[in-house]
């Protein structure tokens, strides 16, 4: 077998799921709180074919044994956390982070559920029946905040707006003349491992289980936030940290290995072509 | 039988281990610090032909003739390749231009001297630990950490420091900074971190002694002097955020893909030929 051909066909599928990583990046270029994926590629399965004492002859600069790679494969997919661009919406549910912060939320809407985490800020208040509201995520996840050291829901009651300050402290303002009400503080978690995070759906990362949560993200949330250069900004969302021109890059240098490799896969088939016409 | 179909089936192997030997390098052109190979040819040993049966019994020497031509090895190109700026802070890519007292290396690290003695230039690269617990070195800095804080490789082997133990960072890579040396230093205040760790960066004399393993990965088979941590006055410096990309040159690749191929298509002819003048003594020649 013509080993030229297993090892293009090998790296075109390593290159088109680069592809695909791309085009999810693209996809994404305008996903409120997105984080962009990255990811490396790596030589795979080298072998040694064995050569016998003879072989080695004076000039020879390496040791015996002829070695050949077999292409590439993509190794590992990173996040990339860096702070995407604050926007101004107006809109006094939409929360950004800015620094290395993320929100925590119940995909399951009970406190005793897996947390997930997320950079998409773009939270809504729904009523919770009696007039209250509680906030969400837009794609329903209860948004999970600390009073006084304990998890909970944030709920905001009837007749109060939500105001939120720069260090995540939730307060309800009521009609001109009432006390503001103290609704806790945002809990917000700081990734120390980025890579152990796992990309699930609706722009949410969550801990693989059978890694400890505390390994991969630290609760901030009560530690000063100006030290850790974390700052909440309340009618703000963060746009997605992708560059255009970094992805088309990216894509431009994905298809011209694709390319180069196309035309190995081609001329190794010319090859066996060849050895089949021997005969004319 | 004709000797010459067997030296151009020869040359078709050796073609097609070096389309193969492409095809890998070409494969790997977004690989970080993948190192290019070239294939070297030999011919068979030369055999001395002779006409027997001369006057008088007398054996007249013909000259010599070699009859094949064999891959004999892939050699490693170890020259740098091109650092690209990731900005991630676990990306670490090695500078390195040893220099040899004496020695003016060539494009492709070499330097041969007026006696024809060849020097190669050593070559720095990361130091890190299998599974099995053996030692062995790479390019490619493209790290991560595992949940206990342990640097790893892309594909989990554990990245050594200079007391001969893996890295561990217990805080957040974001506050930490590699130093052109390889220390590791809070970011902030720029003290070494807690154990002082600092990268185990190897200096290979002769490059040619490193085979590769598969996954960015070199083992080393040369004896242990010719292998040594750097010390400082050796050229190489260490640069986070950046990686060092395959040292493939793409147009290159391509002309030696279409130059295999198309020598091998020469064999090949060459084949059909002896077949030809096969068919010519086997079936005209004596035609009645």
């Amino acid at each position: 077998m013509n080993s030229s051909m297993i090892t293009a066909a090998v790296s075109m599928n390593a290159l088109q799921q680069k592809l695909d990583m791309l085009a999810d990046n693209i996809a994404n270029s305008n996903t409120v709180g997105y984080k962009r994926k990255t990811s490396v590629f790596e030589d795979i399965l080298t072998t040694l074919s064995p050569q016998q004492q003879d072989f080695s002859q004076p000039g020879r600069r390496t040791p015996l044994g002829l070695v050949q790679g077999w292409g590439a494969r993509l190794s590992s997919m990173q996040l990339d956390l860096s702070q995407g661009m604050l926007q101004q919406t107006g809109s006094m549910t939409d929360v950004a982070i800015e620094g290395n912060g993320l929100f925590e939320v119940r995909t399951d809407g009970t406190l005793d559920g897996a947390p997930s985490f997320t950079r998409h800020g773009s939270f809504q208040l729904v009523s919770t029946g009696g007039g209250d509201r509680m906030l969400i995520t837009n794609s329903g996840y209860p948004v999970v905040a600390q009073d006084g050291g304990v998890d909970g829901f944030i709920v905001v009651p009837e007749g109060y707006n939500l105001t939120i300050e720069a260090d995540g402290t939730l307060r309800g303002i009521g009609p001109t003349g009432s006390t503001p009400i103290e609704l806790g503080k945002l809990k917000i978690m700081q990734a120390t491992k980025p890579e152990l995070l796992q990309s699930i759906s609706d722009n949410l990362y969550g801990v693989p289980e059978n890694v400890n949560i505390a390994d991969v993200v630290t609760d901030v949330t009560q530690l000063p936030a100006e030290e850790l250069g974390i700052s909440v900004r309340q009618g703000f969302v963060e746009n997605s940290n992708v560059n255009l021109t970094d992805e088309m890059t990216d894509l431009m240098i994905v298809q011209r290995a694709y390319q180069l490799s196309a035309r190995a896969l081609s001329s190794s088939d010319e090859m066996m072509g060849m050895a089949n016409n021997l005969r004319g | 039988m004709l000797r010459g179909l067997y030296t151009a089936a020869s040359g078709l192997t050796t073609q097609q281990r070096r389309h193969e030997a492409i095809t890998n390098n070409i494969a790997n052109i977004n690989t970080p610090g993948f190192k290019g190979t070239n294939t070297v040819s030999r011919t068979f040993p030369d055999m001395l032909l002779s006409a027997m049966g001369g006057p008088e019994g007398t054996v007249k020497p013909i000259g010599k003739l070699s009859t094949g031509v064999f891959a004999e090895e892939n050699l490693l190109s170890l020259i740098q390749g091109d650092l690209q700026e990731t900005f991630r802070s676990q990306d670490i890519a090695l500078f390195s231009d040893i220099l040899v007292p004496g020695a003016v290396f060539d494009g492709s690290g070499k330097f041969v001297d007026e006696n024809g003695a060849i020097t190669y230039q050593p070559q720095a690269l990361f130091s890190i630990l299998t599974p099995e617990g053996e030692e062995r070195y790479t390019r490619n800095g493209s790290f991560k950490t595992a949940s206990d804080g342990t640097l790893l490789t892309s594909d989990g082997m554990r990245v050594l420091g200079v007391d001969g133990q893996p890295i561990r960072v217990n805080i957040s890579w974001d506050n930490v900074s590699v130093t052109a040396g390889g220390a590791l230093v809070n970011h902030a205040t720029g003290l070494p971190l807690e154990g002082e760790p600092q990268l185990r960066i190897m200096r290979v004399d002769n490059p040619n002694l490193l085979i590769r393993e598969g996954d960015g990965r070199f083992r080393y088979d040369g004896d242990a002097a010719g292998l040594r941590q750097i010390t400082a006055d050796d050229r190489v410096e260490v640069r986070q955020g950046f990686l060092e990309r395959s040292n493939v040159d793409t147009a290159q690749a391509a002309v030696d893909l279409m130059s295999a191929l198309r020598a091998y298509e020469a064999n090949q002819r060459v084949i059909q030929f002896y077949d030809r003048s096969l068919d010519k003594a086997a079936n005209d020649i004596g035609r009645v």
